[in-house]
Parts: structure tokens; C-alpha cells; sequence
């Protein structure tokens, strides 16, 4: 079961600080939904950023996220770095994703 | 000392050590179980920093006064506090916590989510600062229920 699809990651950097809007693609299963449409609840729980493997973001999740979840964060940052995301979920899907700090 | 007590703190010893190994990665889902499954603000709050006494000030919270569509509805918060975790909370579903976000060092309070709400609720921020929690509560009316209602 993979519910964690592909995530678009831009990130701009100006005057040494990066915004990073994300989006995931995950149908952010609550209990309740999960229930009504007989499958089993899924979401993702946790999501962390890191530059040059160094954490710049994190945060855990809990179902009440919106479907395809949307996240905006800025970080002290430079231009050319790359930026990793990495999700976890509650069935225990892991993905990162890569960017390039623009 | 006899022989039984020297290992059961030797023990005790190594799980202090382990600590600070998980310091840069905080899952709040594993380290906060309940938390996640505490159905009121209040309980939650104290199941994650055990207080309630926070403080009005200090935190931007912006949500939509009217959300047509329960299922997305824009949530940021901002501070320039130094706070160490920030929290978003709302009491409109069966479960009071939204996600917990832990600031890295030097970090910046600018975050925006898209959460959902089944009703009318009320969303609440913290950002925490040495063990202080600053609040902003905001009530968002919900037309239409996102969590499947």
C-alpha cells in the first residue's frame, strides 16, 4: 500500500533566508474516514528537513492534516544547497524527497 | 551497596545516555503517545508540557473567520519568540492535537499548514520558551465538515 505519493518542493532563498513551500501527496486518512470508506487509516506523522544533514524543520502530524498536505517553513539558508525532505507514516512508509535551494 | 542495586543503576545510567542521541530528531508521536489521543485542548496541552498556563502574547495565529470548506483551511503561525516547539491545537475534532513542530536552533517561527476541522472549533497555537507557553486561540466557523461529516 502505498499511499505516499510524489511531494513538489520549491525553495527560495533571499538575504540568506529560504522559504520552503512543500506539498505531499497523501490522502491523510483520519480514523472516522478511514472507517466510512472500509480502508485503513493512514497519515503521515512526521516530517523533518535537513541541509547538509543538519535539521532545519520538523514536525509530527496527526491525521487532522488536510488531504495532500500543504507546509510552509522558512530557515537560515544559502542559495545552491540542497534541501532534503523526509516523511514518515503511520503505516510505516517512509520516502524523502530532494531539492535544490534556488 | 549489594550487587542487584549497582546493575539497576548502571541501567539508568544508559538511559540518560540515549537521550541527548535523539535530541535532533524529536517524533512526538513516539516520545508523547498520549497526547495524540487526548480529545480535549486542555488535556493535551498538559500531556505535552505538563502545564496549562500559557500566555496570550507573543504569537500570531492566522486562520480564516469563515472556512467554507471544513476539509482545507489555512493555518500560520508566527512568532519572534525563541521558542523551542510550537503546537498547533483545535477542539472541533474527536482528537485535540494537530502537529507539533520542533524548532531547530536559530530557527524561524513562520510556519503555514493546511489543517481540516469536522465543525466549528476553536484552533489554538503555542510556542514554547523555557518551558513558558504563549498562546493565541482563534475561533474558526466551519459550514462544512472536512473529516468526512
Amino acid at each position: 500500500m502505498a499511499n505516499l505519493g510524489k511531494a513538489r518542493i520549491k525553495a527560495k532563498a533571499k538575504k540568506g533566508i529560504v522559504t520552503v513551500k512543500a506539498m505531499a501527496k497523501h490522502p491523510m486518512l483520519s480514523y472516522q474516514e478511514a472507517k466510512k470508506a472500509k480502508k485503513k487509516a493512514d497519515f503521515i506523522t512526521h516530517i523533518m528537513a535537513t541541509v547538509g544533514g543538519k535539521a532545519v524543520f520538523e514536525v509530527s502530524t496527526s491525521q487532522f492534516l488536510s488531504k495532500n498536505p500543504y507546509l510552509k517553513f522558512q530557515f537560515a539558508g544559502e542559495k545552491g544547497q540542497e534541501l532534503e525532505l523526509s516523511m514518515a507514516t503511520l503505516l510505516g512508509e517512509k520516502k524523502s524527497f530532494k531539492a535544490k535551494i534556488k | 551497596m549489594n550487587r542487584r542495586n549497582f546493575l539497576g543503576l548502571g541501567l539508568g545510567v544508559a538511559a540518560v545516555a540515549m537521550v541527548p542521541m535523539s535530541l535532533s530528531a524529536v517524533d512526538f508521536r513516539a516520545t508523547k503517545p498520549v497526547a495524540w489521543t487526548a480529545t480535549k485542548v486542555d488535556a493535551a496541552i498538559k500531556e505535552l508540557y505538563g502545564t496549562t498556563a500559557t500566555t496570550e502574547s507573543g504569537v500570531k495565529l492566522k486562520a480564516p473567520d469563515i472556512a467554507e470548506n471544513g476539509a482545507v483551511i489555512p493555518v500560520s503561525v508566527s512568532s519572534d519568540l525563541a521558542g523551542k516547539t510550537v503546537t498547533i491545537f483545535q477542539d472541533a475534532n474527536p482528537e485535540a492535537t494537530v502537529a507539533v513542530f520542533t524548532v531547530p536552533t536559530g530557527g524561524i517561527i513562520d510556519y503555514s499548514i493546511r489543517i481540516k476541522m469536522q465543525k466549528t472549533g476553536t484552533v489554538t497555537a503555542i510556542v514554547e520558551v523555557d518551558g513558558k507557553l504563549h498562546s493565541a486561540s482563534k475561533l474558526v466557523k466551519v459550514t462544512k465538515g472536512g473529516c468526512g461529516g
